[in-house]
């Protein structure tokens, strides 16, 4: 470690009050001389100044929403002339300790953030001194105007410029960027409590980060060894400090970096997991959750307890409030006396104010609901309720129960093992000459399905083509090269289509009408998806059509990519043509590729598989909330005959959830991570239900306990939104799958019924004469561990359940008829309650298909809705 | 429990999509307007305690999402329903000559005891914005409200908090005569699935 030379030639401003920067053309006088630590700059005039030791240019703030407000501004770390107990030069090159040498220079470094527009002159020497190799401070001194030092962030109108002793930092927060935060950011906290605004690191912008991570690429040893992905510039900031002080992570709160942390911070941050004032004051003042700050990275499930539950009280309490049912005095009373409840809760649960509002009104059942879901998740208690729904079953079927404890544990630690599949190891699937697959598909797969994709080194950009079937599997870089040229053409000309429509209003009245519906939706939904997101936030150009609602408000370059390229596929798939949630699908395949056409042909390919949510007709989503339905009998019956009874088993609470993938419920980079293990179809191409069961079952016991109506269902269901913790939620997806697949296994064994092979399909209409005949023309699937069993079994014979009731193709289209499906519904519990009659439904089965439900022209044609081709 | 009867009344919003039904839900539940909420997909609902007449009631506002056919599934939501609010944008025509199939739709689907006489309420939504953008004039609004048997009227902005409470105001009161009426109506039976735990909705003793 090297610690900064301060050779006695410079000569170092004094300690005078600050003041503010001003510097003039003809400030300094500068010797470039590089060898020598003799060489000095000095201050023409009066010979004050400090040194700069580090800084790094295009580190921008945010004061706003818009990107045209950004501020372009260096973060610098500056040495001052120490004060009073002037240290000497070998007391500041001790190591980082406690000696008071080192603490007079803490309080000698500065760390600051000015903007460019006030550096005057100055601006040559940060440059300079940015440029500079980086891993030492530069042996020449580069002295500077002193910063005005400021300890306090003084909000208001006032300048963004901060320096702030490096004895006051109490610690940094540290977001590195990712898909969703396109620029990684730091916060400074200081002692006293208070925070300067985040600082953003443009690093694509910024010349000494390009240079460190073109170092770094052609070292890579760096980017393995710090296991953080893609190095940014808050990273080289911490190296700075390093240098100096020491720099320790919180384990409570990885993205905290205390600074020269005293015991008693160490504890209480670390192991004690104790919030921040930050974390609370953020969550008492509801701030979005995007907002930068340390509780809002903080993912809930990680959340202290009663960081959670003042969240929530938050959240719902107090908007819930006023809102109105069947609450009961005593499980209010019951709740503010359980010992499990964070004190400050029960406090207010006990004002009595507070419970005179609670019982004249309900809904705070629903949040108190939402409560007990809360302490339930602490518990070791919730994992082992859940395992009675197995036992049961599997008591019918006299086998052992202990098959699935030991599955399920063995799940989780098989999933903490899985790390997230670089680039690195990604490149290293392919041939580095032809650039051919030289793993087998299911191999990669299952290492995306259970590791994710790195969400730093652009391995996404890559592996999302793969997945969404715009490159072939097996076929080599120059095919793909090929591919990607054509399919830009393509794109073009396909845009080239609408663009005449637009600009000519050819076709017929109906289509023009159509045309300018569709339009007009797209407009409207571009410009309410996900602008949260920075890359969607801004609205820094004007709108290019003067006729838009958005004109006034204006827009920017990646809505109108969005709008573009929806429009296209409006084009593209004129059977289907848009419709509203295509837009949250979109997005983030957009957010990961940036380039349009790329990202239009992910869409196409996802949407291939989609396509049957968004028909006309609804028939696509019947059948997969008719098989949830069946799902949650099968598998949860006691929960199911609770959902009967408040009149829930339409399902229709997990429209959204189906409709577009979880994308409201979860974080932008979730979904990312979700949507890449979904694509695999490693286990099932209906994965998706299975998550959607393991939502449900994880709050199985507060549903039966207090949700009494449909509407409370709805609400509870459409209110976990944003708080569902998607690690867990997989691994017991996963989980369910396996469950459920040796039921299945289990009772083909036991009723030695011949297994069909079928193929999904939509409902047909009732008086169609064509029934569904599972396996006619489905393809035999491709073996595999999971379905193998099955799929060896006899192909030909379809088995269509020998129970009472309809058969299964006419029933679901009663269902559509009706809006809620009865008979098939009654058919299947009486598979699973009587012995005799036990049949797996052919919804169900399809279950252990991994083959892609995509729909047939023709079936988009009759149930799409479009205008036709 | 407390002693006090409970009245839940039902209100459903429909529309074409981005209309404003939900920034007006919003602004009329919460008091603010937000240029960023998501099209609304499925459905969801916000509650708000409202005196009317010195009576407490709790409106139960359904939001549904507008494009036409996710309205297929949303029969379950328009049963039971004690209002029906129409909205359409004033600066958007094609919004305004669908309220009637979203009016003839809800009819069909929550089929009143008394179609003639259920409670509608018309809004036409983002008078905010500049009057050149214009496209339907109050005149022909009104003439449109008159030609459906009277059907209450107002302007609103959601932006700009405009016309908001006084419309949601009718719309409460016109839900809880509505309610009333089938309460005191001893001829049909009560069909409505709502749950206000074990209350008996009928009594009117
Ligand atoms: N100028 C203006 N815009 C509005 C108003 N109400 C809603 N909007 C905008 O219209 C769009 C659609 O609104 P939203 O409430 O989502 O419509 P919904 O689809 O009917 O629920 C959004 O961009 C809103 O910001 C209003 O009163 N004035
Ligand atoms: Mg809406």
């Amino acid at each position: 470690m090297t610690t900064p030379t301060s050779p006695s030639a410079v000569h170092d401003a004094t300690a005078d009050p600050p003041s503010p920067p001003s510097p003039t053309a003809s400030f300094y006088d500068m010797s470039d001389d590089e060898e020598g630590g003799y060489s000095t700059i000095r201050h023409s005039k009066t010979g004050k100044g400090v040194k700069l030791l580090y800084t790094k240019s295009k580190v921008y703030v945010h004061p706003t929403p818009s990107a045209k407000d950004n501020i372009p501004g260096y973060i610098a770390l500056i040495q001052q002339k120490p004060g009073l107990e002037r240290s000497t030069s070998t007391a500041s090159q001790t190591a980082v300790g406690s000696s008071r040498g080192a603490q007079s220079e803490r309080n000698s470094l500065l760390l600051a953030w000015v903007p460019e527009s006030s550096l005057g002159s100055a601006s040559e020497i940060y440059t300079k001194v940015e440029l500079a190799d980086g891993d030492s401070p530069p042996k020449q001194s580069y002295l500077v105007p002193p910063p005005p030092i400021t300890t306090a962030h003084s909000s208001g109108l006032g300048t963004y410029a901060f320096a702030v002793p490096l004895s006051e930092v109490f610690s940094i927060l540290v977001r590195p960027p990712s898909v969703g935060w396109w620029f990684g950011s730091v916060i400074i906290n200081t002692k006293a409590g208070d925070s300067f605004p985040a600082l953003f690191f443009h690093d694509s912008e910024c010349q000494s980060t390009i240079q460190q991570r073109k170092k770094l690429q052609r070292e890579s040893f760096e980017i393995s060894a710090s296991g953080q992905g893609m190095f940014w510039g808050g990273d080289e900031v911490l190296r700075w400090l390093k240098r100096y002080v020491t720099v320790e992570r919180s384990s409570q709160e990885p993205n905290i970096y205390l600074i020269d942390p005293s015991d008693a911070d160490k504890l209480s941050f670390g192991s004690g997991g104790k919030p921040t004032t930050d974390n609370v004051r953020n969550v008492l003042e509801g701030k979005p959750k995007d907002h930068p700050s340390p509780s809002s990275r903080t993912k809930d499930a990680q959340m202290d307890p009663m960081m959670q539950a003042l969240k929530s009280a938050r959240w719902n309490f107090l908007e819930k409030m006023s809102q109105v049912t069947t609450f009961t005095r005593r499980t209010a009373q019951a709740v503010a006396e359980n010992k499990n409840v964070p004190p400050q809760v029960r406090r207010l649960l006990q004002d009595p104010q507070v419970r005179t509002v609670s019982d004249e009104f309900d809904s705070a059942r629903l949040y108190l609901a939402r409560w007990a879901m809360g302490i339930a998740e602490q518990s070791e208690r919730e994992r082992n309720q859940r395992m009675w729904t197995a036992r049961d079953v599997m008591e019918m079927e006299d086998s052992e129960v202990g098959e699935f404890e030991i599955l399920d544990a063995e799940q989780m630690s098989l999933t903490d093992k899985r790390k997230p599949v670089t680039l690195k190891e990604w490149n290293g699937f392919f041939n580095s000459r032809t650039g051919r697959l030289e793993k087998t598909v299911d191999e990669v797969k299952e290492r995306i399905f259970h590791g994710g994709l790195s969400p730093e080194d652009g391995v996404r950009k890559e592996a999302y083509l793969f997945l969404l079937g715009v490159y072939e599997w097996d076929s080599s870089k120059e095919e793909r090269d090929a591919k990607m040229n054509s399919l830009r053409d393509e794109y073009i000309r396909l845009k080239g289509a609408w663009w005449e429509r637009m600009v000519d209003e050819q076709g017929t009245l109906e289509e023009r009408e159509w045309w300018k519906e569709q339009r007009m939706r797209i407009e409207k939904d571009v410009h309410r998806t996900d602008r949260h997101i920075p890359l969607f936030a801004g609205e820094d150009i004007p709108h290019p059509d003067p006729d838009s609602p958005f004109a006034e408000s204006g827009t920017n370059v990646h809505m109108e990519q969005m709008k573009d390229m929806l429009l296209t596929y409006n084009e593209y798939n004129r059977d289907l043509g848009y419709v509203q949630g295509m837009s949250d699908l979109l997005a983030p395949i957009y957010a990961v590729e940036q380039d349009d056409a790329v990202a239009f042909w992910g869409f196409v390919g996802f949407m291939e598989r989609m396509e049957r949510n968004f028909l006309r007709d609804q028939s696509g989503m019947r059948l997969q909330l008719l098989t949830l339905d069946h799902l949650c009998q099968f598998l949860d019956p006691k929960l199911y005959a609770h959902l009967e009874k408040v009149d829930s088993t339409n399902f229709f609470f997990f429209f959204r959830m189906l409709l577009v993938w979880f994308k409201r419920e979860f974080e932008f980079t979730d979904i990312l991570r979700m949507w890449e293990g979904l694509w695999t179809d490693y286990l099932s191409s209906n994965f998706h239900l299975f998550l959607a069961m393991a939502i449900l079952e994880k709050h199985r016991e507060v549903i039966i306990d207090h949700l009494k109506g449909f509407d409370e269902v709805l609400k509870y269901v459409n209110e976990l939104s944003g708080s569902i913790d998607l690690q867990s939620t997989m691994v017991r997806a996963e989980s369910l799958f396996l469950r459920f697949q040796r039921m299945v296994e289990a009772i083909d064994k036991k009723s030695n019924f011949p297994v069909p092979i079928v193929r999904q399909r939509l409902p047909q209409p009732p008086s169609s004469p064509t029934t569904t005949t599972p396996g006619a023309d489905g393809k035999p699937r491709t073996s595999s561990q999971s379905s193998s069993s099955t799929a060896r079994q006899n192909a030909n014979r379809a088995v269509i359940a020998n129970g009472p009731g309809p058969r299964p193709g006419s029933s679901s289209a009663a269902a559509s008829a009706s809006g809620r499906d009865k008979t098939t519904g009654d058919f299947v519990a009486q598979g699973v309650g009587a012995e005799k009659e036990k049949v797996i439904s052919p919804e169900l089965r399809i279950l252990l298909s991994k083959e892609v439900p995509k729909l047939d022209k023709h079936e988009v044609r009759e149930h799409g809705g479009g205008v036709g081709s | 429990m407390s002693s006090r009867k409970k009245i839940l009344l039902k209100v459903i919003i429909l529309g074409d999509s981005g209309v404003g039904k939900t920034s007006l839900m919003n602004q009329y539940v919460n008091k603010k307007f937000s240029a960023s909420y998501k099209a609304t997909i499925g459905a969801d609902f916000l509650t708000k305690e409202v005196l009317v007449d010195d009576r407490l009631v709790t409106m139960q506002l359904w939001d549904t999402a507008g494009q036409e056919r996710f309205q297929s599934l949303g029969v379950a939501f328009y049963r039971g329903a004690d209002c029906c609010v129409l909205v359409y944008d004033v600066n958007n025509s094609k919004s305004f000559d669908t309220l009637d199939s979203w009016r003839d739709e809800f009819l069909i689907q929550a089929s009143p005891m008394d179609p003639e006489s259920f409670p509608f309420v018309v809004l036409g939504n983002k008078v905010d914005v500049d009057e050149s953008k214009r496209m339907i004039s109050s005149k022909r609004a009104q003439a449109f409200c008159q030609s459906k048997g009277g059907i209450p009227y107002f302007e609103t902005s959601a932006k700009e908090a405009v016309n908001v409470e006084q419309a949601f105001e009718v719309i409460a009161r016109n839900a809880l005569a509505q309610e009333e009426s089938q309460d005191f109506n001893p001829d049909f039976p009560e069909t409505i699935p709502i749950n206000i735990g074990e209350e008996n909705q009928g009594c009117s003793c």
